[in-house]
């Protein structure tokens, strides 16, 4: 029990550490992130028949 | 997202609409890991109307028309992205508009609501997405903590406020 709390409290710390770096990375990185995000949801949302949109940043799209 | 800041500095500039600021999850973004959104929400003030005339969104939608943007249902598509305006009505926005940082994204100015404004904000409108963003803020987002607690108390959000920060 223990064993599996301390690998838990790690994974955790490892989490926040990345969320951490994230926070701190420039704007225009976290758009890019954000981006790739709506590239990952938009199939899930066209299967709830939502409607999806995935910013042309820069003419790529 | 460069070019899309410029024409909202263009709309400024041409008289169009007299402020804006950046708002929801891209102005958090500035403060915050990113969180996922499909819009980018700007909040704007019109110059003073006419005697008599109503304030409505068609002046900003006139000019982007103009300049070859299309409307997709409550968004119009600017550069790539779709833009929602909301007139920043109320003594809250109307705060948070005037007390927004002049913040640049690259090399283009552009204005983003403060981050206590965007808790205050979210506290009004009590979605459960709107509870996320005040615990992401509150763990990640610089503050005045100061500050922070005069938005609260001049909008009467402390109770709510203590309720989702639990």
């Amino acid at each position: 029990m223990d064993k599996m709390k301390s690998a838990l409290e790690k994974i955790l710390a490892a989490k926040n550490r990345r969320r951490k770096r994230l926070a701190a990375l420039p704007v225009p990185k976290k758009i890019a992130i954000l981006v790739q995000m709506q590239r990952l949801a938009a199939p899930l949302l066209k299967a709830q028949g939502r409607d999806s949109y995935i910013w042309k940043i820069g003419g790529k799209e | 997202m460069r070019r899309t800041f410029q024409v909202l500095n263009e709309l400024k500039r041409e008289g169009i609409i007299s402020e804006y600021a950046i708002g929801g999850a891209i102005a958090a973004l500035f403060f915050t890991e990113p969180s996922f959104t499909q819009d980018l929400d700007v909040f704007v003030k019109f110059p003073e109307p006419e005697k008599g005339h109503l304030i409505t969104l068609k002046p900003i939608y006139d000019a982007l028309r103009e300049r070859g943007y299309r409307e997709q249902r409550e968004f119009i598509e600017v550069e790539g992205i779709p833009v929602q305006f909301l007139p920043a009505s109320g003594a809250l926005l109307e705060e948070a508009l005037r007390e927004a940082y002049n913040k640049r994204y690259e090399d283009t100015p552009t204005r983003v609501m403060r981050p206590e404004h965007l808790i205050a904000i979210a506290l009004q409108t009590g979605r459960a997405k709107d509870k996320a963003r005040v615990c992401l803020l509150m763990e990640q987002a610089r503050m005045d903590n100061d500050y922070l607690r005069s938005v609260l108390e001049r909008y009467k959000l402390e109770k709510e406020f203590a309720k989702w920060t639990r």
